[in-house]
């Protein structure tokens, strides 16, 4: 009796309002009780819950919802995101969810302005919601306060340790060069769900084998879909796993991307890591498994691995190939089969070592910057396709190189690498010897790098997070498709015979080759501008120096009859002097010039595109005031993004549609390859830029992520698709 | 044999995510309302019906009755002819059960105006429907194949008026009423787990 009056009292006041919250306990605590301006500082909001009673992680899983906080700072305090220590996995099955039991601590750094002037201690402010569940789900709601000194000095508090600990509890973002992860559809989608492949594959230690005794993948939560909470591991050898999901699609697209937190139990302990992979469409090989309706789950362990790593050997090549047709690099081929016409048909051995010597350089300097890759990787940074460009010793030395090959192609002066010196134009092809066939492929390779070719980019974006063999292998490839075009014709004169027969003709062309030379070392003249500002006069200055030398060398040393000794001091004299007196005197030209101002002059006239500075933050901001977002992932020295920009971004119909939709438009400026933006490419699968991703404004739905070659149709269409 | 089971477990769980697709025909069930009298689904053939997974005890869907805007669409779409069953899945043992006393209690206090309260602590309804949270919803058409499914609206809170929220409910049920197609079939459902029976 006494029973049924408590519960007839409850139900009365169920009818009026919720149960208050009582099973959560919050205290707000800081790493630091003087911090200094400029300083982060971690504050930790703990929740302490009743035994049996949780709360959620930031995505609840199939039922919950996550712990917010909302900050009230003083002027000159900024939180950061919500760092959220692994959470358990939840039962019952039927409604998994993803949360804490007993206690956990939400980690918030809490970034201090550098002009905040000490003086009243700053009083940080948050107001938390919950809900936590045990038998029933309550929702919570409080505010916690504490105060922070400003001083000199950074005094840690007595909480530091156990927010550091807390700390570590927070899944790190996946070291690429431990382990190389992908996400495969694996069968086409049948209704609302899709059967999603991870495989991860360690490139740890390779001596002990790494045994992995369970795997799982807690999703980042979203919207417009939902990784269910089942595991399936299918069976692999040591090292390896592969974890089949499935994906519930409630609206829009299949994502094509998932994130989330790898949770691993293997032989050295528990590890977990957080992630974030392109989801590739269903492998090729297994289409023809997927067709029937039924998949058996015990596929055989995986050759996927190597079916994908054919096929980016197979972009690689095709992706070197293109490189031939190039801007940048079809001067130097277009010399090279000048080369052909003249000894083809005289000396078809010679001119077969000759397409194979340029081949070795090819290959070499593609091994010699793999090798540089790998070292950069391993010394910890982020390496990204073309990041050279970024480094001014490079852009100087090629400018000085570009400009002496065009003088060269105009007659100025010879080359004498093969160990003659020629000057006849009826000599002009055994000019060229090996070491001159070798240096042309060195120099094509150094020419193709800003070019990057269609399917190249996905065949580095993927061995850029490879281990160091595969690295080699795909870049071996990018060189056989460069050098292949030559090899093939000098094995094959006979298809040279559609070519006029040698003659005067020939001295023309190579005059003619010298003006898309020029350009290129224009282009790259540019690009040094884009590092040294206005400075980059006195580089124009070294340029002119340094071919008024080539002339005095062509004209008085190599052709002249007297005065041979006086004549290589001159030039040796001006090229000197003009170095040190203004690349090394005015220039300086080995420290780049941070310019800051890079972000003045982003708006293209008066009608174009307003482009904002790229960080994360940015994109959340944005997207949570309900504007879609474009990035556009772009460097100075990339010809690819350029185009793309005139002929597709910056354009009135492209501008038209980013107003009417309200858009954003974030640049992110990869020239002087900056690591946070690498590691934003790696996190969409890719090595270098171009990139551009539209983010819907659905904070949750996964970024389109557009294609390399960029026509405005693309752009329209993904707008209105990321506007709804 | 271990694979055998893994490929069966599999099997089923597949047919158990299949059992309710959006186009594809809802499963009939057989339920006692909480004044005993017996309901079918196969009852309402040619009728408009919404299932709901109820339990008032979960702040979120406490929320859509505590202001009073769930009993209006209720009202509004009983005008239109649609039926409304709330499916109560709370296993005996959870606080948040109620008995068919306390559930008439609840049902007069609140004035819901839904067609019936379904007993459902066996779980049946809401293993058949794969009823993840309460609120959960469901739209049957007329020809009784299942037309949304997800959350009564695109918003998740537990406080607030639900009337300034998209009702995605609503939305679903005008578009039938219109012969239009509906828009948003599929949503996440939020709030808090349905406390299913072991």
């Amino acid at each position: 009796m006494r029973r049924f009056i408590i519960v007839l009292l409850a139900s009365l006041v169920l009818g009026l309002s919720p149960a208050r919250a009582a099973h959560t306990h919050v205290t707000l605590l800081l790493a630091a009780d003087t911090a200094r301006p400029g300083d982060t500082v971690l504050a930790g909001v703990e929740l302490q819950m009743d035994p049996g009673w949780h709360t959620y992680w930031q995505n609840p899983g199939e039922s919950g919802i996550p712990t917010q906080i909302k900050w009230n700072l003083p002027p000159g305090v900024t939180a950061g995101d919500i760092q959220w220590p692994l959470p358990h996995k939840l039962p019952p099955a039927e409604v998994t969810t993803y949360g804490y039991v007993d206690d956990v601590m939400l980690v918030v750094p809490l970034k201090l302005a550098a002009d905040l002037k000490p003086g009243q201690p700053l009083t940080l402010e948050a107001d938390l919601t919950w809900l936590e569940c045990q038998d029933q789900c309550i929702p919570g709601k409080t505010n916690v306060t504490t105060t922070l000194n400003l001083g000199p000095q950074n005094q840690p508090s007595t909480n530091a340790a156990l927010i550091t600990a807390w700390q570590q509890k927070v899944p790190a973002p996946v070291n690429p060069a431990e382990w190389s992860l992908h996400a495969t559809w694996e069968t086409p989608a049948q209704g609302d769900t899709r059967p999603l492949i991870l495989d991860g594959q360690y490139l740890g230690a390779q001596d002990k084998p790494l045994a992995i005794s369970a795997v799982d993948l807690f999703p980042a939560a979203s919207d417009n879909f939902e990784i269910q909470p089942a595991i399936d591991l299918v069976p692999t050898s040591a090292g390896h796993f592969r974890l089949r999901k499935t994906v519930k699609k409630f609206s829009g697209d299949w994502p094509a991307a998932v994130a989330g937190v790898m949770v691993l139990g293997t032989s050295t302990g528990p590890a977990n890591y957080e992630i974030q992979l392109a989801v590739a469409d269903v492998p090729a090989s297994s289409t023809a498994v997927a067709a029937g309706t039924q998949t058996p789950p015990a596929i055989p362990p995986s050759d996927a691995p190597t079916t994908s790593l054919a096929l980016m050997m197979l972009y690689a090549f095709i992706g070197g190939l293109i490189l031939n047709i190039m801007p940048c690099v079809l001067p130097v081929i277009a010399l090279k089969i000048l080369g052909f016409v003249g000894e083809a048909r005289s000396q078809p051995r010679r001119v077969r070592l000759l397409g194979l010597t340029y081949a070795v350089g090819v290959l070499v300097s593609f091994l010699v910057m793999a090798s540089v890759v790998i070292g950069i990787k391993a010394a910890g940074h982020q390496a990204g396709w073309g990041i050279q460009f970024g480094n001014p010793i490079f852009v100087v030395s090629l400018t000085t190189l570009v400009l002496l090959v065009a003088l060269n192609l105009f007659g100025l002066f010879e080359v004498n690498l093969g160990g003659r010196a020629m000057d006849s134009a009826s000599q002009l092809t055994l000019k060229h010897g090996y070491s001159g066939a070798f240096f042309n492929g060195v120099l094509a390779t150094a020419l193709a790098t800003p070019c990057t070719a269609p399917y190249l980019s996905y065949a580095l974006g993927f061995a850029f997070s490879q281990s160091a063999a595969v690295i080699l292998l795909i870049f071996f490839m990018v060189g056989l498709g460069l050098a292949a075009p030559y090899v093939a014709l000098s094995w094959n004169p006979a298809w040279l015979k559609y070519l006029p027969k040698p003659g005067a003709w020939m001295e023309k062309f190579k005059i003619a080759m010298g003006f898309p030379m020029l350009l290129t070392m224009v282009w790259l003249f540019n690009l040094a501008a884009g590092t040294y500002g206005s400075q980059v006069l006195w580089l124009g200055i070294f340029l002119v120096l340094v071919a008024f030398a080539a002339w005095i060398y062509g004209e008085f040393v190599q052709r002249g009859r007297s005065h041979h000794t006086l004549a290589r001091v001159v030039a040796a004299a001006l090229v000197i002097g003009g170095y040190v007196w203004f690349l090394e005197g005015q220039l300086h030209w080995r420290d780049a010039l941070k310019l800051d101002g890079s972000a003045v002059s982003r708006k293209d006239g008066p009608d174009g595109i307003d482009w904002g500075e790229w960080t994360p933050e940015a994109v959340l901001a944005a997207r949570q005031a309900g504007h879609p977002v474009l990035v556009d992932f772009t460097a100075d020295w990339c010809l690819t993004c350029q185009v793309n920009k005139k002929t597709s971004i910056e354009i009135p119909s492209v501008r038209a549609k980013l107003k009417e939709l309200n858009a954003v438009a974030l640049l992110a400026d990869y020239t002087h390859a900056p690591d946070n933006i690498t590691a934003e490419l790696t996190r969409h699968g890719r090595a270098g830029v171009p990139l551009v991703l539209l983010f819907p404004k659905d904070t949750a739905a996964a970024p389109i992520v557009l294609p390399e070659v960029l026509t405005p149709g693309i752009v329209l269409s993904a707008l209105d698709r990321a506007a709804n | 044999m271990k694979k055998l089971l893994a490929f069966l477990s599999c099997v089923a769980l597949a047919a158990s995510t299949f059992a309710v697709d959006i186009g594809k025909p809802a499963p009939d069930f057989t339920a006692t309302d909480i004044n005993g009298k017996p309901v079918k689904l196969s009852d309402y053939a040619s009728k408009i019906v919404v299932l709901e997974s109820y339990n008032s005890d979960c702040p979120y869907c406490h929320n859509h009755y505590a202001t009073g805007a769930a009993q209006e669409l209720q009202a509004q779409l009983a005008a239109k002819g649609v039926v409304w069953l709330l499916v109560d899945s709370v296993n005996a043992a959870n606080s948040s059960h109620r008995t068919p006393v306390q559930a008439r209690q609840e049902w007069a206090s609140f004035k819901i105006k839904a067609t019936a309260w379904l007993d459902d602590t066996s779980g049946k309804i809401g293993h058949l429907y794969d009823m993840k949270t309460t609120p959960h919803l469901f739209v049957i058409a007329k020809d009784g194949t299942l037309a949304y499914q997800g959350a009564m609206d695109d918003r998740a809170e537990s406080e607030g008026d639900p009337r300034t929220a998209h009702n995605f409910v609503r939305a679903a049920v005008d578009s039938l009423l219109a012969g239009q197609p509906v828009a948003v079939t599929q949503t996440k459902p939020y709030g808090c787990g349905v406390h299913y029976a072991e």
